[in-house]
């Protein structure tokens, strides 16, 4: 197969980057995805004391520095945001929206950024609530759809349900102007829970309540339980062992997203660790063919 | 392999001695294309003890309706004529083998 990275790496934070580096000095086919600026929590940092040999460097330092090393080494991010990891048996399917990844072994370093549920989203989870509005539309056709939208990207998603919905009821939880269609109801209240009996009947707001049938929370970061079916987790953190790897085979995880303590230097140790392990099952499985 | 089947089909398709998967799923559906390799290889592999079949939601309302199917892919398992089980949203191979044997 033409386009199948060997592994593919979902973050640019301290243990994505990590994880490119080592994996790129062993000679892998790699893709980085995050963004340019690495991490917001990294080049937010005012000072940072504890980093081997930067002593009372800034964030915004630190991450000058990461990049010149991934320029050195010619490692590029890739800027797409992936909404689903699927793991297929002999490779991982990442997707963009319909645009899909191939790579044979996935490291996942997305942080620990995900926000806490609202109250029934849980329950209702597959019985009116839902993560990607553009997959589950169709199922909402001629009915009545809420959308919490946390940033520009679910404003299109909104867009594209209002085609098939009866009415949409967008609710930013971000300031700004809306690129909306004319019939969707932008409505800026904040969302309490979600209610119903079999399915979702109603959505509470702290200054009212809508009746619809689906709620669709567009957040920034997907849990990774959502983002990869089927993976371990432990209430906010991926399961992994001291391998670095996670329940599904092929699939590692570094950094903040596998617990604390959340510091750069052990995402940065963890990255090196699940990239080394990702290069050692990519051999193995070479000389095993 | 694993068969198509319809609103008009459903009862008869499903009334089986052992027991039936039913893939409900879409076209446009994104998981759903994932996992549709997924059932296919299962189907060849258990195909002695579990029957698969698939329907399309779009074109089969009725039984997405029977079985309140709110969001795809859905996996039943009906087993003595009962729905003994479902599970929502895409799931790796192994999961899936995991979920079925228990029935079995």
């Amino acid at each position: 197969m033409d386009d199948l990275y060997d592994i593919a790496i979902v973050g640019s934070g301290p243990a994505g980057v990590s994880a490119a580096v080592n994996a790129k000095i062993r000679n892998k086919k790699i893709i980085l995805f995050g963004n340019n600026d690495l991490s917001s929590k990294l080049n937010l940092a005012p000072k940072i004391d504890n980093y081997l040999g930067y002593y009372n460097v800034t964030g915004r330092e630190l991450t000058d520095k990461f990049i010149e090393h991934l320029n050195s080494m010619n490692i590029e991010i890739s800027k797409e945001r992936i909404n689903n990891i699927y793991a297929m048996g002999d490779y991982f399917s990442l997707m963009v929206n319909d645009k899909e990844y191939k790579a044979t072994t996935v490291i996942l370093a997305t942080g620990v950024l995900f926000g806490k549920p609202f109250k029934g989203e849980v329950e209702f989870l597959g019985r009116g609530v839902g993560y990607c509005a553009t997959c589950d539309a169709p199922l909402y056709k001629g009915r009545p759809v809420a959308i919490i939208g946390y940033n520009k990207e679910a404003e299109e998603e909104a867009n594209y349900v209002s085609e098939l919905a009866s009415i949409v009821y967008y609710i930013p939880t971000y300031k700004g102007e809306y690129e909306l269609k004319e019939n969707i109801e932008i409505i800026k209240d904040k969302p309490l829970e979600i209610v119903g009996d079999l399915q979702v009947k109603k959505l509470l707001l702290a200054n009212g309540e809508i009746e619809v049938d689906g709620v669709f929370i567009l957040r920034d970061n997907v849990a990774p339980e959502q983002l990869v079916p089927g993976l371990e987790v432990d209430e906010n953190h991926i399961k992994v062992n001291r391998d670095m790897k996670t329940n599904i085979q092929g699939c590692y995880a570094a950094g903040d997203v596998v617990g604390k303590p959340y510091q750069y230097m052990k995402a940065m140790g963890e990255g090196q660790v699940a990239a080394l392990n990702a290069v050692r099952y990519l051999d193995n499985l070479a000389t095993n063919k | 392999m694993v068969k198509q089947i319809t609103d008009a089909t459903f009862n008869e398709e499903t009334n089986s001695d052992v027991p039936v998967v039913v893939d409900f799923w879409a076209p446009w559906c994104g998981p759903c294309k994932m996992l549709g390799p997924l059932i296919e290889e299962l189907a060849s592999e258990m195909g002695d003890k579990v029957k698969f079949a698939k329907i399309n939601v779009d074109e089969n309302p009725i039984t997405a309706n029977t079985f309140r199917v709110a969001s795809i892919p859905t996996l039943i398992i009906i087993k003595d004529g009962k729905v003994v089980d479902q599970s929502l949203g895409f799931k790796p191979k192994p999961a899936l083998v995991a979920w079925i044997q228990k029935y079995l």
